[in-house]
């Protein structure tokens, strides 16, 4: 589970008043700076909790930050709750006090405003008669965290009287998400990544994949904590999910966190380790030398700090380096997966030596590429193992050469041993969101799941999907069954697992039940007294659509009514 | 605890005692108990028998199968069964049950009858997983289906080892979905802290079902059912905090039951209580906690939303969702198409709309000369009729075509199409989202403020304001003027190497 509170070189998400989220490491002795909303001491948020809003407040005498102030809920919570169309406004106003006690008249005036008729024409020349000036001498003060500058603002406005009491609250929030200086601190995890991406980043990059889609597919593939290793099992066993992701790592994290292998867990006894490593970071116990400066200058050299921590344990280069349950398969179309979001949860993919104590994707995610499984042999990784040196030959080797040739036997034993676990099948279900034509992949992956086991597959089109469902239609099940192709002929179930694949069956369609596209989408709503509607305008583009379906386990012979008695079935149950 | 859940932990066959889900057809699932009989049972010689439309399939044949698995329907003899029966209950008005009983148990003596494979008749045997179970389940209330609960655990963060409240158990849709989500292995004592559900349920009948069905799901210690008014009552069992990160309301009147979900005690609408020294709340002191009702009207939200946000939850977020499952065919248009349902014998382009009317006409043509040929000089007078027969008979069209048909497969033709399915539910319930974020005290920031000092920031993160871009700029032009600078010294002095350099072969030359 994720910490609770902002860790030092930890991610987190800072939501702006104008619902611009930031992505951040907040890196010890930094300033963070969030543009026109001010900046403050990344110390000031490290090891406070989450889901706090802040605001950034005028510099005291003789310090040289700002310092925060956390705003309560309730007075978040003020003007959303103040009923704009009764004459009473009373926490709103508070709201707009300025803390210097500067006499505004508007405050009272507002007060008194009656809901009007909305077809009141406010006088086209109502202006604002702040110049631009002024107000950007306003916001160098920055008084009262903006408080001030929007009263300002409302009084200088020369309609502020004539507009109705639903356009007023409309303009203070406007102006608030302009002017105010406060900011929310969140977790980022899957949801928060994800909104991010999708709002922030480059849609495209995570195949526009929504909240809902993640919760679907999710669920749909019956993805859950796969349970602890069984004492004296050697084969992989429990929960064991097959993923093929080209969302840059965002379904492989989500189906991480609903594995709980996602974060790294705090370590017993870390705590004590941990205060040590802070002192030894804190400028003030040391002396700001050269060393202090390139540590807190690099975000990179925290692992420094970890490798205080207890050591790796050793282990041959041969031994099982994979987790053998609770575990991602996951299935690439390059040399190496493409991960890059994962970077957020402190694991680097790329990293083949990461420092002790290892994030737990390390040993739980288990990447294969196609080439891998489908032709082993011709992977050079995988059939050409590194010839075992002997020991005095090796000692007399230099340092980089000795390392290189563990490093090699390891990958080469890492390999072998995920292309052995994946050929062995028996995965718990399978979770898709590729660019790749899904019909190919599920060929392929279809004969790796256990029977029973949940398959789906997100697409930002229906298009793939609806291909894809079409391969499972009735018409085509009733003709495998009844008519079956020529090369099906005489072939047993087994065999025809590992169907190839013809223009009529694609795939073989007795083994998939249940084939299913949906679509789901969430609309947000505006929820306010006496103004509750849906938003106006939502971001648009894919909406996505989810394939589901079970891996079925079709009985052996024909299984129509005409059919003959097959004794190999009763042999079986019998 | 002797078996995990086979919800969670599945295994790879089929076994007796653990809850299986039959699939009969499309969206027809059956959730089935299976049993492991040593003779008949209610009169089947073949055990416990499940009986359907598609067949009757003994619990033998369905045990120790793999999940998944196409299971054939036996000749079981259910009519001499049923016969027996309805004689029994019409020869007397009350059936004798001592001589049913009777036979039952003699027959039960005797060994199970092998059940013989039928010829026709199959069903799915499918291991069971919240979604499954969420489309069988035995309705008690409205339930909360598969779009509305993924969504609604993701944004709540139900992850493995959180422990989740939720209040109106129902149906135990929610109560399944969220097991999953929270499980991270049984607790294996009283002290070991895992993922939890705790629920509430108030109507004591569904209380009493829903704790029968927990305990036949497997899922004791995993989820603690409460009979509760959590209006009046809150949130603790046996007066301890649940310490819950996450919670689900689906209650008629969530905001009769939010101010028990709060940090300090406070009476509702945010009023402070009087102190109370041995209150707890039953949420986890340390962590943000995340809230969702479930509410399918809007003055709900409304009264929900305001409740929230006085008690000073933030983040209030409303969505709707809308789910449409798509419905996936094939579209057959054509004239060479049968008249059937399921296909479009018109043209399917305006190529076939020509060539079937240049058919016609011709036809036309060819009868009215016959015709013609045949009433001599009356014909004159039948023209109009004749106009109309042939376009009734297009047979000959789809004989003289009808070798295209062959060529490709029926469920190869037609166009691809989808659209939404007939029944759309539009409307399940509003989901109303918020979060409670811990308490943060004075001391807690004095305490934090010590460990992190500030005052020494060396570098700026994030986005940059005028001032701190001006400042980087000049940082690096003083960096690079510098180097600048020294780069000079070094190219002068290269450059007279150089010189040099080239001086020397025109000196030897």
């Amino acid at each position: 589970m994720s910490r609770n509170t902002v860790q030092p070189n930890g991610w987190v998400a800072i939501r702006l008043p104008s619902e611009v989220t930031r992505v951040l490491q907040v890196v010890p002795h930094t300033t963070i700076s969030l543009g026109k909303y001010g900046s403050f001491p990344s110390n000031l948020l490290i090891e406070r909790p989450f889901h706090l809003t802040y605001e950034i407040q005028d510099k005291l005498d003789g310090e040289s930050f700002p310092r925060l102030r956390v705003v309560p809920g309730t007075e978040l919570n003020a003007d959303k709750l103040a009923d704009v169309s009764a004459t009473e406004s009373a926490d709103a106003d508070e709201v707009i006090e300025p803390a210097n006690g500067e006499e505004l008249t508007l405050v009272d005036e507002s007060g008194k405003v009656v809901a009007r008729s909305t077809r009141e024409v406010i006088d086209e020349s109502a202006r604002q008669t702040l110049t631009m000036a002024e107000i950007d001498q306003l916001k160098k003060e920055g008084a009262a965290a903006g408080k001030e500058l929007i009263a300002k603002l409302m009084l200088s406005h020369t309609a502020i009287d004539q507009k109705t009491a639903y356009s007023l609250a409309k303009y203070k929030l406007l102006k608030e998400k302009k002017y105010m200086r406060r900011f929310t601190v969140l977790p980022l995890d899957v949801a928060m990544l994800g909104h991010w991406m999708l709002f922030e980043r480059d849609g495209s990059k995570v195949m526009e994949m929504r909240q809902e889609m993640i919760g679907l597919l999710g669920c749909w593939a019956d993805v859950h904590f796969g349970g602890l290793p069984i004492d004296g099992e050697q084969g992989p066993h429990g929960g064991r999910w097959l993923a093929v992701d080209d969302t840059g790592g965002l379904l492989v994290a989500a189906m991480a966190e609903r594995m709980g292998i996602l974060h790294a867990e705090p370590l017993e006894g870390e705590q004590a380790t941990k205060e040590a490593v802070e002192d030894e970071e804190n400028p003030k116990t040391q002396p700001a030398g050269d060393e202090a400066d390139a540590a807190v200058a690099d975000p990179s050299a925290s692992p420094k700090a970890q490798r205080s921590r207890p050591k790796r344990p050793r282990k041959d280069d041969l031994d099982n380096h994979y987790a053998l349950t609770n575990s991602i398969t996951l299935i690439h179309a390059n040399s190496q997966p493409n991960l890059s979001l994962l970077r957020h949860f402190d694991y680097e993919h790329s990293d083949p030596n990461p420092p002790y104590p290892y994030h737990p994707l390390f040993t739980n995610l288990l990447p294969i590429s196609w080439l891998q499984l489908l032709d082993p042999e011709s992977d050079p990784t995988y059939s050409e193992p590194v010839p075992e040196v002997d020991s005095d030959v090796l000692s007399s080797w230099k340092t980089n050469r000795r390392a290189n040739y563990h490093r090699k036997r390891r990958r080469w034993a890492r390999t072998r041993q995920i292309v052995d676990a994946t050929l062995a099948g028996g995965f718990s279900g399978l979770a898709i969101a590729s660019t790749m034509d899904p019909i190919s992949v599920l060929r392929h992956a279809l004969p790796l799941l256990a029977g029973g086991a949940p398959v789906a597959i997100y697409s930002p089109t229906i298009e793939p999907l609806t291909q894809l469902a079409d391969c499972f239609s009735i018409g085509r099940r009733g003709a495998w069954v009844s008519n079956p192709p020529a090369e099906a002929e005489g072939k047993a179930a087994v065999e025809l697992e590992n169907w190839p694949g013809t223009a009529e069956f694609p795939i073989n369609p007795a083994l998939l039940i249940g084939a299913q596209v949906q679509t789901s989408r969430a609309r947000r709503w505006q929820v306010l007294p006496g103004r509750t509607h849906p938003f106006m305008t939502e971001k648009g583009g894919a909406s996505g659509y989810v394939f589901t379906g079970w891996r079925a386990i079709p009985a052996e012979g024909n299984i129509t009514a005409r059919g003959k008695f097959n004794n190999r079935k009763k042999a079986k149950t019998g | 605890m002797t078996k995990p859940s086979t919800f969670l932990v599945p295994g790879e066959k089929t076994s007796a005692g653990t809850l299986a889900i039959i699939s009969l057809s499309r969206d027809n699932f059956l959730p089935l108990t299976l049993e492991k009989s040593t003779g008949a049972v209610d009169g089947y010689l073949e055990g416990a028998t499940l009986n359907t439309r598609f067949g009757s399939y003994p619990h033998s044949t369905l045990l120790d199968v793999p999940w998944g698995s196409q299971v054939r329907a036996s000749e079981v003899d259910t009519g001499s069964r049923g016969k027996k029966r309805r004689r029994d209950a019409t020869d007397e008005d009350t059936p004798i049950a001592s001589q049913d009983d009777d036979e039952d148990s003699a027959a039960a003596n005797a060994p199970v009858k092998k059940a013989v494979t039928a010829p026709s008749g199959f069903i799915y045997i499918l291991r069971p997983t919240p979604e499954l179970w969420t489309t069988s389940l035995p309705h008690r209330t409205q339930v909360v289906y598969t779009p509305d609960y993924s969504y609604i655990l993701h944004r709540i963060r139900a992850r493995p080892g959180t422990r989740i409240i939720e209040a109106g158990a129902g149906s135990g849709s929610f109560t399944h979905a969220s097991v999953r989500a929270v499980y991270n292995g049984y607790p294996r004592d009283a002290a070991d802290t895992k993922g939890k559900v705790f629920s509430f349920e108030f109507n004591e009948s569904r209380y009493h079902k829903m704790q029968a069905e927990i305990g036949e799901h497997g899922l004791d210690g995993l989820v603690q059912l409460t009979h509760r008014n959590v209006y009046n009552d809150g949130f603790l069992v046996d007066g301890k905090s649940p310490k819950a990160t996450a919670v689900f309301l689906d209650v008629p009147a969530p905001w009769e039951a939010v101010h028990h979900l709060s940090r300090r005690k406070v009476k509702k609408g945010g009023e402070e209580a009087e102190e109370d020294s041995n209150w707890v709340s039953p949420l986890d002191p340390k962590q943000s906690v995340h809230i969702c009702t479930f509410s399918p009207c809007i003055e709900q939200v409304d009264r929900t939303v305001t409740e929230l946000r006085t008690l000073g939850w933030v983040d209030v977020d409303m969505v709707e969702i809308s789910n449409q499952k798509i419905n996936i065919s094939r579209e057959r248009v054509g004239v060479n198409f049968p008249s059937e349902r399921g296909f479009n014998s018109s043209p399917a382009d305006v190529a076939e709309a020509i060539t079937k009317l240049k058919n016609l006409a011709e036809r036309n043509n060819e009868t009215n000369r016959v015709r013609a040929l045949q009433l001599g000089t009356e014909g004159l007078d039948s023209e109009m009729d004749v106009d109309s027969t042939p376009s009734r008979d297009n047979r000959p069209l789809n004989g003289s075509d009808g070798a295209a048909g062959d060529t490709e497969r029926l469920f190869m033709q037609g166009r691809l199409v989808h659209r939404p399915e007939g029944d759309l539910k539009t409307h399940t319930s509003y989901l109303v989202f918020a979060v409670l974020p811990c308490e943060w005290t004075e001391e807690d920031e004095a305490a934090a403020m010590a460990k992190w000092p500030c005052g020494n920031e060396k570098k700026t993160i994030g986005n940059l304001d005028k001032q701190a871009r001006k400042e980087e700029k000049r940082k690096m032009l003083e960096g690079k003027a510098k180097s600048k600078k020294q780069k000079k010294a070094n190219d002068t002095r290269t450059s007279q190497v150089v010189v040099s350099a080239t001086a020397t072969p025109t000196d030897t030359a």
